[in-house]
């Protein structure tokens, strides 16, 4: 009967998880968020470091982007590491390079006297491991104790094929029972997110109703938290519409206590298996494993992992108790719990009473009758008989990483390492999740090792804090790394980072290391000084890191590279997480204000972010400017120069009357030249700063824009857009005018027009013309050609086609109008038939003409389709 | 508001709440319907915008519907747009709106049977609705008005999840014109070109099987795109089924449709009869029409200047000024039958100087030779058979038909 009870436990938390799936992207604000305030509250306790590892496993997976996933994420591997040296050598010390590293062996360190001296709350078989792994931190010493914590659950199941040979090699006494928790973990950590996931439906739900009335009171009982929340809400009281949503969605723990017990839950009762080792495990195991491959379908499960109860602890029914209750639920449930763990008669029970009852807070919190239940009516459920029945099963093996082969696991370490780490984070996460409230509540209350407790909740915020020092790295790496390579435990990175060499830069890193944690560790008001970080990260300020090593040196935030890579993370969370985008980016943060002096300044491509001492202020970028305008040099200095002053005025985000005048000139001189593509740029940029009401030269602009849609772009619904655009004023402008003539002799196709517009174009609107001028005159000859009978005069194509610089024709004319030659010319090119009349005068053949016309193939033709932009061209023109 | 007790609100909430998981558990779209049309105004979600402003911890109700995980991703930001809506503080309903779509959309997506198509028109319609509300609040307050953006990309996921094989493809071509109405909108008209590729080249499912609403709309706003493209019988011929198609009582509907078809016959050669642009109140094509009809141009020029901001913004002024040839050819004409009456052995000359004159009547300044360029487009364009003679400045008609019909095909093909 139990057994089936767990298994639809299990069967439906893997139904959730598909739907979750399925509904992912609705969901990833609210992720985020709890993400964030998870590891806000775990921060009060040490495990902080390993928490969010366990977070980071699920979060990474979708969102990297996000502030805290990417410190966290990035941190996984390191984690990895050092557990896979615990696992593999007796001596972990010697072979920890990286600071990431030596943060979570320091949190091992400190964590290590706290499971010692205090009973855990929770009995978990992973946090023996936890044991373990700080063993050999602390070298041979600990060791013993590791193992002496025994795991009599595990030792019926003998160690997974692929991974034994090694660990035996590394630790011969007691280890077997060590194998099957070392196997476990990336089930562990599917579970946890799965686990949170249907969670946090309804826990946006609150979230949201928090955000309408911040200062209303909630529904949790928990005086303490409470007060913390409102406390925490009038520090940014306007959540609703703040701009900096991250406020809030840190500061909201009382709501965020709900899927961390879940996630505690989970992950303690969840027993991920492996179908090779199952057989071994007992029949109720391999009954739900086989239940539970059906569900997941997707691929096997490469091992499962058993977390059992630490019989050895000494942990009391009192305890348990506090631990699941204390600081989140409401007191009829605090005394339901009391009650079902009044009745257990040993250990095992305990344990079995525990699991039920988080599965059963897993429940009440997704379909939200946590607290609007009636505990007190409830009636208890049964206890299982056997031992079995504690251990539920998981198997999640749609996740892309389980699908390798034990064979390339035995060949591989770091695949081992990365599962085992698994398992210590989701461990010890479930501890955390107590401790988090526990670290406090219970030093508040008890007195009992309250220094303990102390130290080890504001390690925790070292640990918080180092996190940040990688999320510029994590940042970087996401920038360079597909998405789709950090699912889960990401094994590039593993292997990446898995790399056992370099050992003794480790320990140095590591003892680096030491010092300033134990420093951050000994500080006192531990909470005024959470306040202080989270200010500072909501600033994006936060310490960042060398992005090559992560020694906390670079404690000096502030440049501007921080400051930018900061906003850019806040930018880059704000999407993922909350719709909010670009508008609520601190853009101030990011603007660079010069400070150089030069006045000429070569243009250079930016690579990285500008720095101030090569950027120009506004003052100097005018006499830039005045200078460009007065320089006799040819185009090309000019533009590159122009470009240079437009970059400086961009990264200092200068949008007033000389950005519209440094973009008129350069448009003009790049009209001049024949520079179409630099004049678009600058044109597009023009349109923007008119729209934005700076004042300028916007009849002028505003022809050429007419008249670069008409000639050059002939989009029709451009051309109707920019029309509609025009003002009355604007019609009556002479050059605007002039545009729109220009368009209706296009486009009824006439010429005679056209070329008279040519000659008489105001500004510089001959330039754009000038692009348009060779197509008109084909069509127009190919016109007359059709319909003149039987010639018509050169003299009159000369002038019709503009040809000659007189406006008005005039056939009284000699033929010794300027220009006839070169008509002559342009019309042989286009193979007109010429010929000469009676009286001399050179004359078109029409109907000769009409069927011998082309379009000669352009000389200058250049690859990329713009002959003005042949260099040689371009020299010849512009100097 | 009268006052609104406690109770009375959680009721409200509550009773639209079950209405809602009722709906969705028993697949009922016609009670789904009217609980999304948050701008309805209906009366019921009036009520329940009342009692969310007295009840505020409405989500707590939320946690309690059943099948809470789905539904509630949907309904909880529903309830705060149908408040905010009802608030007035549209940019903010429309973002609530856009997740409880999203979150809607979803759960569309796993429903096998298309059962909620309805229901998701109307969340469709609404979103545009909607983000048009919001942009318009927004550039009130200044701010960048973006929501119909988000609303056409919204859209453009909705159409995504519609458009491929099985039940839920009738549903495209719903969605198509609610993008088509954005883009419109928003001027962004190259990007229904993806849409129309994906309605038009899919072989598995027949455009006549679309609902004909949905073609009826679909062929307004592809003819319209056609008109921007000036592929006159391409437009001509999609209008036109629009226009047979069209439900003969939806008059404005056939008003919308005549505005454009109108200029393309009139660029093809085919003049609307009179009564037809009184029916439909097209008056501003009358002009147009008997300036062609008179061979005035003066006319048309004033026409097109007179009515030039309406023409401009429904996109047809481009074509309407291509008219001008049209007039021209018909002035010529005039000048040929008036002179055919007074010698009729010497009309295929028309000089040019005549049409000179003809202009100057009609208060237009043209040189002769602009004149004479015209001429020669005329009959490049095969307006006129003939030809110029340009040392006796003469246009010499051809004697067999001298201005041949448009017939429908477009000028100068």
């Amino acid at each position: 009967m139990q057994h089936k009870h767990i298994l639809v436990m299990c069967l439906t938390q893997v139904l959730l998880y598909h739907i979750t799936i399925l509904q992912w992207d609705t969901k990833i604000p609210f992720m985020v968020i709890i993400y964030k305030a998870m590891i806000h509250l775990l921060s009060k306790s040490e495990e902080i470091k390993i928490q969010t590892g366990t977070g980071y496993e699920t979060n990474s997976y979708n969102y990297q982007t996000s502030l805290w996933n990417d410190g966290n994420y990035h941190s996984y591997p390191y984690h990895h590491y050092s557990s896979y040296t615990t696992s593999s050598t007796s001596s972990a010390q010697s072979s920890a390079t990286i600071s990431g590293n030596s943060l979570y062996y320091q949190q091992q360190y400190n964590n290590w006297p706290y499971y010692q001296s205090q009973p855990a709350p929770i009995v978990n078989g992973a946090a023996g491991l936890e044991n373990t792994s700080a063993t050999s931190l602390q070298s041979a010493g600990y060791s013993a104790e590791g193992a002496s914590s025994g795991y009599p659950y595990i030792s019926n199941q003998p160690p997974p094929p692929g991974t034994t040979s090694w660990r035996e090699d590394s630790r011969p006494s007691g280890m077997p029972s060590f194998q099957g928790k070392e196997a476990v973990t990336p089930y562990h950590l599917n579970k946890n997110w799965e686990a949170v996931a249907p969670g946090m439906q309804t826990h946006h739900i609150n979230q949201s109703s928090y955000f309408q009335q911040p200062l209303n009171s909630t529904p949790l009982p928990n005086e303490k938290h409470a007060n913390e929340q409102k406390v925490l809400y009038s520090l940014a009281p306007n959540l609703q519409h703040a701009a900096s949503n991250q406020v809030p969605e840190n500061f909201q723990p009382p709501l965020q206590t709900v899927p961390l017990t879940e996630t505690r839950q989970v992950s303690k009762m969840q027993i991920p298996t492996n179908p090779r080792i199952a057989p071994n495990v007992g029949v109720s195991m391999l009954k739900t494993q086989k239940e539970s491959c059906i569900v997941s379908a997707a691929t096997k499960p490469a091992y499962i992992s058993v977390s059992v109860p630490k019989p050895s602890n000494q942990s009391s029914s009192e305890d348990d108790a506090g631990a699941i209750t204390k600081g989140t639920f409401s007191p009829s449930f605090c005394a339901y719990v009391e009650r079902s763990f009044a009745r257990c008669k040993d250990d095992a029970q305990r344990s079995a009473n525990q699991s039920i009852l988080k599965q059963m807070i897993t429940m009440a919190t997704a379909d939200g009758t946590l607290f609007t239940k009636n505990w007190d009516t409830e009636p208890l459920f049964s206890l299982p008989v056997d031992q079995s029945s504690q251990q539920s099963l998981v198997s999640d093996s749609s996740l892309p990483t389980h699908k390798r082969s034990p064979t390339r696991r035995k060949s591989r370490w770091e695949p081992i390492a990365d599962e085992k780490l698994g398992e210590k984070l989701t461990s010890v996460d479930s501890h955390s999740a107590i401790d988090a409230r526990w670290g406090q509540v219970e030093a508040a209350e008890k007195k009992v090792d309250s220094k303990i407790s102390e130290s080890k909740s504001v390690n925790g915020w070292g640990g918080f804090k180092y996190a940040s020092f990688q999320q510029q790295s994590a940042l970087q790496k996401f920038g360079q790394r597909p998405n789709k390579k950090q699912r889960f435990s990401d094994t590039s990175s593993v292997t990446e980072n898995g790399d056992p060499s370099s050992d003794s830069d480790k320990e140095q890193n590591l003892t680096k290391y030491y010092a300033s944690a134990i420093a951050l560790a000994n500080s006192p008001e531990e909470k005024r000084k959470r306040e202080n970080r989270f200010k500072r990260f909501e600033k994006g300020q936060g310490n960042q890191a060398e992005l090559t090593n992560f020694r906390p040196k670079t404690a000096g935030g502030g440049s501007m590279y921080t400051r930018r890579a900061g906003a850019l993370l806040k930018a880059k969370s704000y999407e993922d997480g909350c719709n909010k985008a670009v508008e609520d980016i601190d853009w101030d943060s990011l603007t660079v204000k010069g400070t150089c002096q030069e006045i000429e300044k070569r243009y250079l491509r930016l690579t990285s972010a500008p720095d101030p001492s090569t950027v120009r202020p506004e003052e100097v970028l005018e006499k830039a400017l005045q200078m460009v305008q007065s320089s006799q040099k040819n185009y090309l200095y000019k533009c590159d120069q122009l470009k240079s002053i437009r970059q400086d005025l961009t990264v200092q985000r200068i949008q007033n009357a000389l950005t519209v005048k440094v973009y008129e000139t350069h448009a003009r001189l790049a009209l001049e030249a024949g520079d179409l593509p630099e004049f678009n740029q600058c044109q597009s940029q023009l349109q923007r700063l008119y729209a934005e009401g700076i004042q300028g030269c916007y009849m002028e602009f505003a022809a050429y824009n007419l008249l670069s849609i008409i000639l050059h772009s002939n989009n029709k619904s451009d051309l109707l857009s920019s029309m509609t655009r025009l003002s009355a004023k604007a019609k009556d402008d002479e050059a605007v005018k002039h545009s729109l003539a220009v368009h209706s002799a296009v486009s009824s196709g006439n010429f005679i027009l056209f070329f008279r517009l040519y000659k008489t174009a105001p500004n510089l609107n001959t330039f754009l013309m000038d692009l348009y001028v060779e197509k008109m005159r084909f069509e127009a000859v190919q016109c007359m050609s059709k319909s003149y009978r039987p010639v018509i005069p050169v003299a009159y194509i000369t002038c019709a086609l503009g040809f000659s610089k007189a406006i008005q024709m005039d056939d009284s004319q000699d033929t010794s109008i300027e220009g006839v030659e070169e008509c002559e010319e342009w019309l042989r090119a286009h193979g007109a038939v010429l010929t000469v009349d009676n009286n001399g005068e050179l004359q078109l053949d029409a109907k000769a003409s009409s069927t011998t016309l082309y379009m000669p193939e352009q000389e200058d033709a250049v690859a990329h389709g713009d002959a003005s932009l042949a260099v040689d061209d371009f020299l010849t023109r512009t100097s | 508001m009268a006052y609104l007790s406690m109770g009375e609100a959680h009721r409200r909430i509550t009773d639209y709440l079950s209405r809602f998981s009722d709906a969705v558990s028993s697949q009922d779209a016609a009670v789904l319907s009217p609980l999304l049309a948050v701008s309805s105004n209906s009366a019921s979600l009036q009520s329940l915008a009342d009692a969310l402003n007295v009840f505020q911890d409405s989500n707590r109700l939320v946690g309690q519907l059943e099948r809470s995980s789905q539904l509630a991703e949907i309904v909880s930001p529903l309830l705060r747009c149908i408040q905010s809506y009802r608030l007035g503080r549209f940019a903010d309903a429309y973002v609530v709106l856009e997740k409880a779509a999203n979150a809607f959309l979803q759960e569309f997506r796993n429903w096998e049977t298309p059962w909620a198509m309805e229901a998701l028109y109307t969340l469709a319609l609404e979103i545009r609705l909607l983000a048009e509300k919001a942009d318009r609040e927004l550039a009130s307050s200044g701010k960048n008005p973006e929501k119909l953006q988000g609303a056409g990309s919204f859209l453009m996921r909705v159409f995504g999840a519609l458009a491929g094989k099985g039940p839920k493809r009738a549903g495209a071509l719903y969605v198509a014109c609610q993008l088509f109405k954005v883009y419109f909108k928003l001027g962004t008209v190259h990007l229904c070109r993806s849409v129309i590729r994906s309605i038009e080249t899919a072989r598995i499912f027949d455009f006549e099987e679309f609902p004909v609403k949905d073609k009826v709309t679909y062929m307004y706003y592809t003819g319209r795109l056609e008109v921007y493209n000036e592929n006159f019988l391409v437009a001509d011929q999609k209008l036109t089924y629009a226009l047979m198609h069209c439900s003969p009582r939806k008059e404005a509907n056939k008003r919308m449709i005549l505005k454009y078809l109108i200029p393309v016959k009139l660029s093809i050669g085919i003049l609307p009869k009179q009564w037809l642009i009184e029916k439909y109140n097209l008056i501003e094509y009358g002009e147009v029409v008997n300036a062609i009809k008179k061979g005035d141009l003066r006319l048309l020029r004033q026409a097109l200047r007179e009515h030039e901001d309406r023409f401009l913004r429904s996109g047809v002024y481009l074509v309407l000024e291509k008219l001008e040839l049209l007039v021209y050819q018909r002035l010529i004409k005039k000048i040929y039958v008036l002179q055919k009456q007074k010698d009729p052995s010497k009309a295929h000359q028309v000089k040019l100087e005549i049409i000179v004159k003809a202009l100057k009547w009609l208060e237009l300044d043209m040189d002769i030779d602009e004149v004479e360029c015209i001429v020669a487009i005329l009959i490049y364009k095969n307006l006129i058979k003939g030809y110029i003679a340009h040392k006796s400045k003469v246009v010499v008609l051809s004697k067999q038909d001298p201005f041949p019909k448009l017939n429908g095909k477009p000028i100068g093909s």
